[in-house]
């Protein structure tokens, strides 16, 4: 029973990252209908801005959490508006290019800059070690991602069913040049949206740093998983993207265990039986697909 | 009475709550000049989608020369022979006029998948969509790519398409929305000369156009018909003119 | 009427259009020690016109072409390995018929979707037999591979020059000859302009009454095919096949010569291939980190200023000049 409910603790943390990551992704794809590949990037840079600014400012991790997420944001906003606005009307294949690019690039960089090391994240003392549970023990910090996870999720839930950017947010999503002829700066909004998406991206790359790992391959390595995240679902639906980043972190947490060399294969095929299924995700808008 | 050659019965659409077509008893006659107006927002757009397939209906059936086609995909409408333009404008925009017109004349013409012989080999379609471009005046615009030319003359195409498909049933879409009046006898002078047999469906704006060209005209207010007569009765109509034509008339 | 005079022309064959095989068959003479570069060049522009079938005229964007790539690649070494059948021509016809058979397949299924969907739809599927082949090492040989494999003589008569890649190289090019001309006919074709239709407009597509799902998928599997043959060309020259026959890296890796050259052109391919290898050999071996960077913000320029390549640009540029003459 107990192994049972650490694996499905480990799965969920996991899950949790990529929630953390790929939300963002999935809010601007469903407002901007833009592909963007790059999104592992923005991820990679700010866990990246967590690490370093820990190790060489010496910023406790609350703060460099903080810091990750303003600095990538700030960063993100001025590569949409200098960069990315001007694909908007493009077609698929050219921000495939431009976001494919723009990957490559911040690969090279960061090895250039920084190394092809592996970073690691030192834990500050209340997140290491275990919690106890009553009916077993858990790693503490993979219980503060769940939970991390968890708040977020009510978060931005609450935040765009109850408040009024939320709502602009959903109608621009739902159909853009209605909201803009009522009034909502759709410019705006994208890089507001933009950013705020990206710099989340940032805090579950720093987050995920112990998970997922930490090097300049990252957002290569894991371009697949968000996709299908976002993919499965639903692009724009918060809820969606969280029960399935859960879904995949579970899935993939117990095949690891179970099928190493098989896992993965299982994962794809689901993904795309899902995906045929249901074309806008498990949870997305219905309609002319 | 003989069969009408586009025929809907008891025709529903609904968005969610939204009903678009409520309950559409409809008859386009063979030969018939027949328009459609109404409203902005009365579900004339989504009337003629339902018709041609873009859209499916909750309820309800469309039938063509008597035979069901409410479970047929856009595609194959156009083969049995309903043609349409869009309200805007769906062209290649990136190919010549001739291209864009040689591709309906292709497809009308079954050789559409043909994978040996050149296109350019096909005098038939080449001359045919040759005609339909002299027809609509475009002749020195034929070579050119359609997003360099003005929007009206994209428009012209956008008819030159629909003709080119030989169509039994003819459904256009505002067709003199963007043409300059300058321009205008063009398109009137290309519906003029279609063949009698052709039904014509126009939806239009252009109460001018509407009473030159309708033999019958059909009002639609949300979803429903209102009114459906000949033009003199639709003209002196007073639930019409209230709802509708009011001051369009009176100036 | 110069317009339909200047569509009954296209398919004419202009004089330039016998450049690249002459300028092939001069490199044969010219650098005799360099032909196992310009093997593997060649079977880079038959890959890259298989994926601009799809891509640049169909505008289907996939980013897992590699799939097909591989297919052939594995069909080609395993008949070799555990059948013992290494006639190289049969071998290109097994490849084309297995790599065209999964594009069958996946294409009737995946191209019922569009955008997004189809995208993540097409790197699955790539994935899937990329673990497929890293799991049954038994026949394929798993995360190394097949080494050392070894063809028979093409027609009996040319052995294959594991030194030098003589009879390689004319080989491949006789192959790439003759798929080319497959692909300029269905170019050229009536199909082949209802597939630039499609790519223009599905919608219009639809209400001209074109059956646009059938049309994809044979597009998708003759693309499919010829992927194949280049993916078996690669086996039968090289002697070896692994994972990396197929994964996002190669599929990247056509694309970008694709983009490079121009797409929705016939040469586009040539062009792209010739530059993206010229420059990944001298600069990728040197400084791989630069060369992603430069690759990176070469994908970035294109994107934003030169959406068609270098052949594009000077498609432009002779617009341009047309233009201020007039």
């Amino acid at each position: 029973m107990n192994s049972v409910a650490s694996i499905l603790l480990g799965g969920m943390a996991s899950g949790m990252v990529l929630f953390i990551v790929s939300v963002g992704l999935s809010v601007t794809m469903g407002l901007m209908g833009f592909v963007n590949l790059a999104h592992g990037a923005f991820a990679m840079l700010g866990g990246y801005a967590i690490v370093l600014s820990m190790r060489h400012w010496g910023l406790p991790f609350p703060a460099a959490l903080l810091f990750g997420f303003a600095s990538v944001a700030a960063l993100s906003a001025v590569l949409e508006r200098l960069l990315y606005a001007r694909l908007y009307r493009a077609g698929e294949l050219d921000q495939v290019l431009f976001t494919i690019g723009l990957v490559f690039v911040t690969i090279a960089a960061v090895t250039l800059a920084i190394g092809p090391e592996t970073q690691t994240v030192v834990l500050p003392a209340w997140l290491r070690g275990q919690t106890d549970l009553g009916f077993m023990q858990y790693r503490t910090y993979s219980l503060a991602l769940i939970a991390a996870g968890s708040a977020l999720m009510v978060a931005l839930w609450f935040g765009f069913e109850r408040t009024r950017i939320g709502a602009r947010i959903r109608a621009a999503v739902d159909n853009r040049r209605m909201a803009q002829s009522m009034g909502v700066d759709v410019g705006r909004l994208f890089t507001l949206t933009f950013a705020f998406g990206s710099g989340l991206a940032a805090v579950g790359g720093g987050l995920g740093a112990e998970i997922l790992g930490l090097d300049p391959q990252y957002p290569l390595r894991y371009l697949a998983y968000f996709l299908i995240v976002v993919a499965v679902g639903g692009m724009g639906r918060v809820n969606g993207v969280f029960f399935a980043a859960l879904l995949i972190g579970v899935l993939d947490f117990v095949l690891k265990i179970y099928f190493p060399k098989g896992g993965t294969l299982f994962i794809y095929a689901l993904t795309l039986i899902l995906l045929l299924a249901r074309p806008h995700g498990l949870f997305g808008k219905r309609g002319v697909a | 009475m003989s069969a009408a050659i586009l025929e809907t019965r008891n025709l529903c659409m609904s968005f969610g709550a939204l009903e678009v077509a409520r309950g559409v008893n409809f008859r386009l006659e063979r030969g018939a000049r027949h328009a459609l107006i109404g409203p902005n927002g009365a579900g004339k757009t989504t009337f003629v989608n339902l018709l041609t397939g873009l859209l499916r209906p909750s309820r309800g059936s469309v039938l063509l020369e008597g035979e069901d086609v409410t479970a047929l995909a856009q595609a194959k409408r156009v083969k049995r022979g309903i043609s349409r333009t869009f309200q805007i404008n769906q062209l290649f925009r990136g190919l010549t006029v001739q291209e864009n017109v040689g591709i309906a004349v292709s497809e009308r013409l079954g050789v559409g998948g043909s994978m040996l012989r050149p296109a350019g080999k096909r005098a038939d379609v080449i001359a045919e969509a040759s005609r339909l471009i002299e027809m609509l005046k475009l002749g020195e615009d034929a070579g050119r790519r359609v997003a360099e030319l003005p929007y009206g003359r994209q428009r012209l195409v956008e008819i030159a398409i629909a003709l080119g498909l030989n169509p039994r049933v003819l459904l256009l879409d505002e067709p003199a929305a963007g043409i300059p009046s300058a321009e205008s006898h063009i398109l009137l002078d290309a519906i003029a000369t279609l063949p009698a047999e052709i039904a014509v469906l126009i939806i239009e704006h252009d109460m001018d156009l509407v009473f030159r060209f309708a033999e019958r005209i059909t009002v639609l207010v949300s979803g429903a018909i209102l009114a459906e007569g000949a033009p003199a009765e639709i003209a002196v109509n007073r639930e019409v003119r209230s709802v509708y034509l009011g001051s369009a008339l009176d100036a | 009427m110069s317009a339909a005079l200047e569509l009954t022309r296209r398919h004419q064959l202009k004089w330039w259009e016998a450049l690249p095989w002459i300028v092939a068959l001069a490199a044969f003479l010219a650098f005799p020690t360099y032909l196992a570069f310009g093997t593997q060049l060649l079977i880079t522009i038959l890959f890259a016109l298989s994926l601009d079938l799809v891509l640049g005229y169909a505008g289907i964007v996939t980013l897992g072409h590699a799939a097909f790539f591989g297919a052939g690649a594995y069909t080609a070494g395993m008949m070799a390995m555990h059948w013992g059948w290494n006639e190289p021509i049969s071998g290109l016809f097994a490849a084309a018929l297995v790599a065209g058979a999964i594009g069958l397949a996946s294409g009737l299924v995946l191209l019922r979707t569009h955008g997004l969907t189809l995208l993540m739809l097409t790197l699955c599927t790539m994935a899937l037999l990329e673990q497929a082949a890293n799991m049954g090492a038994a026949w394929t040989g798993g995360f190394d591979g097949m080494p050392g494999l070894s063809f028979g003589k093409i027609l009996g008569l040319f052995g294959f020059d594991v030194l030098y890649f003589r009879s390689q190289y004319l080989y491949v090019l006789a192959v790439l000859f003759l798929c080319f001309v497959i692909v300029r006919t269905l170019v050229y074709s009536s199909f082949g302009q209802s597939l630039t239709g499609i790519r223009e407009n599905v919608l219009r597509m639809h209400a001209v009454g074109a059956p646009v799902r059938a049309r994809q998928v044979l597009v998708y599997t003759v693309s499919a095919a010829l992927a194949g043959v280049a993916g078996a060309l690669f086996t039968q020259a090289t002697g070896y096949a692994n994972l990396a026959v197929l994964g996002l890296e190669r599929s990247a890796g056509v694309l970008i010569v694709l983009i490079l050259g121009g797409y929705g052109r016939l040469y586009g391919a040539f062009v792209g291939a010739v530059a993206y290898m010229l420059i990944e050999d001298v600069l990728a071996k040197a400084y791989p980190t630069a060369w992603q960077l430069g690759l990176g913000l070469t994908l970035i320029a294109v994107a934003l200023f030169a959406r068609n390549g270098v052949i594009g640009l000077f498609d432009a540029l002779r617009r341009r000049l047309a233009g201020a003459a007039r």
